[in-house]
């Protein structure tokens, strides 16, 4: 048993040493593609409403329109929890997942890839 | 009572595998990513679950053990508990890490290493960075660690359990928050009292004060020691934390170390016999007769309370111990025994106790005793024991002696047919 905790050691700061290097390396091409995506297409709360529907989900959070439909099937809860925000503000609801905890930054890093544009103020 | 211990320990073992079975339940992870994402979560779940009760079952309180089968067995189930859950919460930041792969680089940086105000995240690093500076030791990851240094490093699991349930609260992943809440928090608050009793509460609520009467060398690198005191409770073949408060001692001073009775649980003083096997030991080869030792116990569950079962008794070295208790106690006794004690010693020198043993047999005809001499007659062998009793391999085997010996006695009975779970071996091993 200790030999083979030993290892479980050794490979776990192996693991996440090459992890972080992998994600440190990447970042700034990914970066830099994110930066290219960045649209600053305004859209209506309207036109966002029009986007209601797990084929087609468009969500606003912090005043940035995201197109989460590809997201769907990787989001950890049951859909319904996020398709009932499609087409909607759900910027509350991001904030507190609806108990009061919030996203982790992780859930923050994946947001800049759905970027479609700002939501247009009423 | 034992029922209701065993029950709630399964129960709290069991919990974490009931909540991952209804979380799948209500929603199968659609790919791989969520996949890897649910089994990063489920391993932080049952890790810091388990660690808990590893932590809980450290409690060491008087005769609780005895409900679980002894105290080194309950150290064996906290070791194993504590190495598991070591393992799946070293798998839980990896494989989150990898579950968030596909969302990008961004993404996988976010989760390994996050801003400095996601203080969540960071209080779950401390917890485990914390962990792998006490279990190190205990695994013997860069060599054999001295005890007491051993014993002041497993402190610090007290400051792992407060940062990781901050971490489990702020995050409660497979939880809702308010079970997370009501589970983490009750849990944590058994674990707390268990680690509260034994670092402040249990030397003063469950160490009793004795005085050391006499010291009797039996060989040398051998003493018996006798302690007047408060009655204590206890069968034979059990053992006892004894901490020496000799000022003159040169090593061990107030540090607690276990030992065996060798008195009979009716006498009205304690017996204990110490082997030389390190620096708090040896100094107490030359302990003053009459200072002062406390004493907290008694543990293990090794030998049953009767003895008119058919049982064959294997003791090496300072092994013979709770043999030596066991026949003392039926020796001014008028019930019925059936043993046959193999008592093992490398020449007739060091077999410190058979003259005692001896004369004990001859006043108990059920009681027989076999010297072997390894310096004589090499290792012991089954023909052996063949001539101790031709129907050894029909009595219940008790074990109690060096690894070495556990280990070759093991495998000879085993190797002789001998079901499994009617040999008991008895070894102090704590790491």
């Amino acid at each position: 048993m200790k030999r083979f905790l030993f290892a479980c050691f050794v490979a776990f700061w192996s693991s996440v040493v090459s992890i972080w290097g992998y994600a440190v390396l990447a970042t700034d091409i990914a970066a830099d593609s994110v930066t290219g995506m960045a649209n600053q297409r305004f859209i209506s709360a309207e036109e966002l409403a029009r986007h209601a529907s797990s084929d087609d989900c468009w969500m606003a959070i912090e005043g940035v329109v995201y197109n989460f439909t590809a997201y769907l099937p990787q989001h950890p809860t049951p859909p319904v929890v996020m398709t009932d925000w499609c087409g909607k503000d759900a910027t509350q609801q991001y904030r507190t997942k609806g108990y009061g905890r919030p996203h982790s930054p992780a859930a923050d890093a994946l947001l800049p890839q759905y970027q479609v544009g700002m939501l247009k103020n009423p | 009572m034992t029922t209701l211990i065993r029950l709630t320990t399964i129960a709290l073992a069991t919990w974490p595998l009931a909540v991952l079975a209804a979380d799948l339940y209500v929603g199968t992870p659609a790919d791989t990513s969520a996949w890897l994402h649910w089994f990063g979560r489920a391993a932080g779940l049952i890790g810091f679950a388990w660690f808990l009760l590893a932590m809980t079952l450290s409690v060491r309180l008087p005769r609780f053990d005895l409900a679980l089968g002894g105290l080194l067995a309950l150290w064996r189930v906290h070791h194993w508990l504590g190495a598991i859950s070591f393992v799946l919460l070293m798998l839980h930041p990896p494989l989150l890490a990898l579950a968030s792969v596909s969302a990008g680089p961004q993404a996988v940086l976010a989760t390994l290493v996050p801003p400095a105000s996601t203080w969540a995240v960071w209080s779950g690093w401390a917890a485990l960075l914390l962990m792998m500076v006490f279990q190190a030791p205990s695994f013997s990851f860069f060599g054999s660690p001295r005890y007491q240094r051993w014993k002041l490093l497993h402190r610090l699991s007290g400051a792992a359990m407060v940062l990781a349930l901050v971490h489990a609260l702020a995050l409660p992943g497979l939880l809702k928050p308010v079970t997370a809440e009501w589970v983490w928090g009750s849990l944590t608050a058994l674990a707390a009292a268990a680690f509260l009793w034994r670092l402040l509460l249990s030397r003063w609520l469950s160490r009793r004060q004795y005085r050391i009467t006499r010291v009797n060398s039996l060989a040398p690198r051998v003493v018996e020691l006798t302690l007047e005191g408060p009655p204590l409770r206890y069968d034979a073949g059990q053992f006892v934390y004894l901490t020496p408060l000799d000022p003159a001692l040169p090593a061990g001073r107030g540090e607690e170390h276990p030992y065996s009775l060798v008195s009979a649980p009716q006498e009205p003083c304690l017996r204990i016999a110490i082997k030389e096997l390190g620096d708090a030991s040896s100094a107490l080869m030359r302990v003053a007769e009459g200072s002062l030792a406390t004493v907290e116990g008694p543990y293990g569950r090794f030998l049953p309370p009767q003895h008119d079962g058919a049982a064959l008794w294997i003791g090496g070295g300072i092994g013979i111990a709770p043999f030596v208790s066991a026949a003392r106690a039926f020796a001014s006794q008028s019930g019925k025994v059936n043993v046959q004690l193999v008592y093992c010693a490398n020449d007739p020198s060091r077999a410190y106790y058979l003259a005692e043993l001896e004369r004990i047999a001859a006043s108990q005809p059920g009681f027989v005793v076999h010297p072997h001499y390894f310096a004589e007659q090499g290792p012991l062998t089954a023909s052996f024991l063949e001539d101790c009793a031709a129907d050894y391999r029909q009595r219940m085997c008790y074990i109690c002696g060096p690894s070495a010996l556990l280990n070759l006695a093991e495998t000879i009975l085993t190797g002789e047919g001998m079901p499994r779970r009617h040999i008991r071996m008895e070894e102090f091993n704590l790491l």
